[in-house]
């Protein structure tokens, strides 16, 4: 083994313009790879992190239709409802609407929620990203006040948005007590905050409800949980569509879309590799043309035909080797300089991609894999040739 | 025992569709031990004889034993075992891998037949003294001259101590004087016991073996 690596080694290094070339093939297959799968490993984590966050003993109910409009969708009631199903610690009803904003003169839709003011920060406040960064959460009691998103405090508007500033929403004036350090998600960071029932009346659909947080208590089965919720919405709206989603059930929803991605980046990366591939066949029946005499010579000293075989398919396997190692290398180079980038325009920790050193041994044993591969017909010829023939040349 | 032995033997190459015989009926043996040039002009079928003998190629027709064992019908891998074991040759063009040095070239007999390193340079390097390279070893075939390239060859024929030495125009492409010195070399390591096979056209040269047998046309003509 050792020996046809040393061999392998000497071989290459004689034509070291051809070697660093085929290589660099492999280098950009595999630098693609790494860097690809890599952004993809990220994207996958900073989404699971944030649904994780969300707690899996939570339970999402949402409807496309909204109550008021034809008369369905969720109500007060079902928020009512579900509170007494066995199981349920706590209910928090939201409502969200994109209503017309002003600040300073300056109007603009913003996405607004409303929440039971006594029930906001129990629920978000264990919701990855949301944290205070001044000011408080909504309070009960509290009418005409809002939390505001840190964009809309920072850059939504022309100027800065302050604690104790007001904003309008559809032309109700807002004191700001509350602002939410960044996200990273524009969804959260461009939302402001306000009571439910007072965002209702404004709007007009005072028992009107988008989504419902259900707790479960600790001890219970979620999935049981959800069942009774989706039977108790099903006896109330005959006919409506309801989505009744552990985050568990999104956590998995969402990671196998991003699988869907990865594989994609992947490809796009293989193909790259299958390239490096294509040009190791070429360098290695460049070889063994070229070497026809010297593998009549090595014949001719006893070499068997797999021996012959072994010698061109570790040159190949070296090419694939030293390629991938490299490439892992710059591909771990890209990834950092990614996350660099990541931090300091998406926010800290919002992607981060990582190669892991299972990433960087699949590389590695795929380049190597790839190489061995590109030259079993090189190899492949260079046993058949006829040993007298081949001294001749 | 004979060593090598021929019967009946026969090769034809196929040229275009047409069939060239190249030998006609070759009946040979060689002693063990023994000295045989092989002289005939060329495209006697000389080169194609030592072949044979060589293990580098199977007779159309007719069979060949080495030590007692007919090899007509091998397989590739167990003729290049037995050129592994039993044959050294050398070349009229040496043939030696130009990337190798002297020494890692001696070394490739050794090498395919598994001698750990260790084993493989010491006597690699023991098989240079032997031909008078001792301080040529890490020279590589450009830096040699003829003669030292055909010494070098010599002693890869020696790696693995095979019985039969196979020296195909050895001084072919030398001046007279290293030819000279090659000659003495094969007619030293025939003295230790080692059976010479020489295949040469130059008559000074043949006429110094213990037997001679002068082909034409593909037969043995005396």
């Amino acid at each position: 083994m050792l020996q046809y690596i040393e061999l392998s080694l000497k071989n290459l290094s004689y034509r070291k313009a051809r070697a660093i070339l085929t290589t660099l093939g492999v280098i950009i297959g595999i630098t693609a790879v790494v860097s690809m799968v890599s952004i993809g490993e990220g994207m996958t984590k900073a989404v699971r992190e944030q649904f994780e966050a969300f707690g899996t003993n939570k339970i999402l109910v949402t409807s496309t239709m909204e109550y008021g409009v034809r008369g369905k969708g969720l109500t007060d009631g079902d928020v009512s409802n579900i509170e007494d199903i066995v199981g349920v610690e706590f209910v928090s009803p939201m409502y969200s609407v994109a209503a017309g904003g002003e600040f300073k003169g300056e109007e603009k839709v913003i996405t607004v929620w409303g929440l039971d003011p006594g029930k906001a920060e129990r629920t978000f406040s264990d919701v990855g990203g949301y944290r205070l960064l001044k000011g408080r959460w909504l309070e009960p009691g509290d009418r005409n006040v809002v939390v505001l998103g840190y964009r809309v405090h920072d850059d939504f508007f022309k100027s800065k948005v302050e604690l104790g500033n007001s904003i309008k929403i559809q032309g109700e004036k807002f004191r700001v007590v509350g602002i939410f350090k960044e996200t990273g998600d524009p969804e959260h960071d461009e939302a402001v905050m306000v009571n439910i029932d007072k965002l209702r009346e404004l709007m007009g659909r005072e028992k009107s409800v988008t989504a419902i947080v259900v707790r479960v208590k600790p001890g219970y089965d979620v999935d049981e949980v959800r069942q009774k919720i989706e039977d108790s919405l099903e006896r109330r709206h005959e006919g409506v569509e309801f989505d009744v989603f552990t985050s568990q059930q999104l956590i998995n929803a969402i990671s196998s879309s991003l699988k869907v991605i990865q594989v994609v980046f992947g490809g796009i990366a293989g193909v790259s590799l299958i390239v490096g591939g294509i040009g190791i066949a070429n360098t290695m029946i460049m070889n063994v043309v070229e070497r026809t005499q010297e593998i009549g010579i090595m014949k001719a000293t006893g070499a068997t035909n797999s021996q012959v075989m072994r010698i061109f398919l570790f040159e190949s396997g070296v090419f694939g080797f030293f390629g991938g190692m490299i490439g892992v290398l710059i591909g771990y180079i890209i990834s950092t300089i990614i996350n660099e980038l990541a931090e300091n325009y998406l926010g800290p920790g919002v992607l981060t991609t990582a190669v892991t050193p299972s990433l960087a041994f699949y590389a590695i044993s795929f380049a190597i894999l790839a190489g061995v591969i590109s030259g079993l017909y090189p190899a492949y010829k260079a046993v058949k040739l006829d040993p007298v023939e081949a001294l001749r040349a | 025992m004979d060593i090598v032995r021929l019967e009946g033997v026969e090769k034809t190459y196929l040229m275009d569709r047409v069939k060239v015989p190249a030998l006609r009926g070759i009946n040979l043996s060689i002693e063990k031990g023994d000295y045989v040039s092989i002289m005939g002009p060329s495209g006697s079928g000389k080169s194609t004889l030592m072949n044979l003998i060589g293990a580098l190629d199977r007779p159309t027709k007719g069979r060949v034993f080495i030590e007692g064992r007919d090899i007509s019908k091998l397989s590739d891998n167990s003729l290049a075992r037995i050129r592994r074991e039993k044959i050294g040759f050398v070349f009229q063009q040496f043939n030696l891998i130009p990337r190798l040095t002297a020494i890692e070239n001696v070394e490739l007999p050794m090498w395919f037949a598994g001698v750990p390193k260790v084993q493989r340079v010491k006597r690699a390097a023991e098989l240079l003294k032997l031909v008078g390279l001792g301080d040529r070893m890490k020279h590589r075939p450009t830096e040699l001259s003829g003669g030292e390239r055909q010494r070098v060859c010599i002693a890869r024929a020696l790696g693995n101590d095979p019985e039969i030495i196979l020296a195909d125009e050895p001084t072919g492409n030398l001046d007279t004087k290293s030819g000279e010195g090659i000659m003495r070399i094969l007619e030293e390591l025939n003295e230790r016991g080692k059976t010479i096979v020489l295949v040469t056209h130059e008559r000074e040269f043949g006429k110094r073996a213990n037997t001679i047998i002068k082909i034409r046309d593909g037969r043995i003509v005396g």
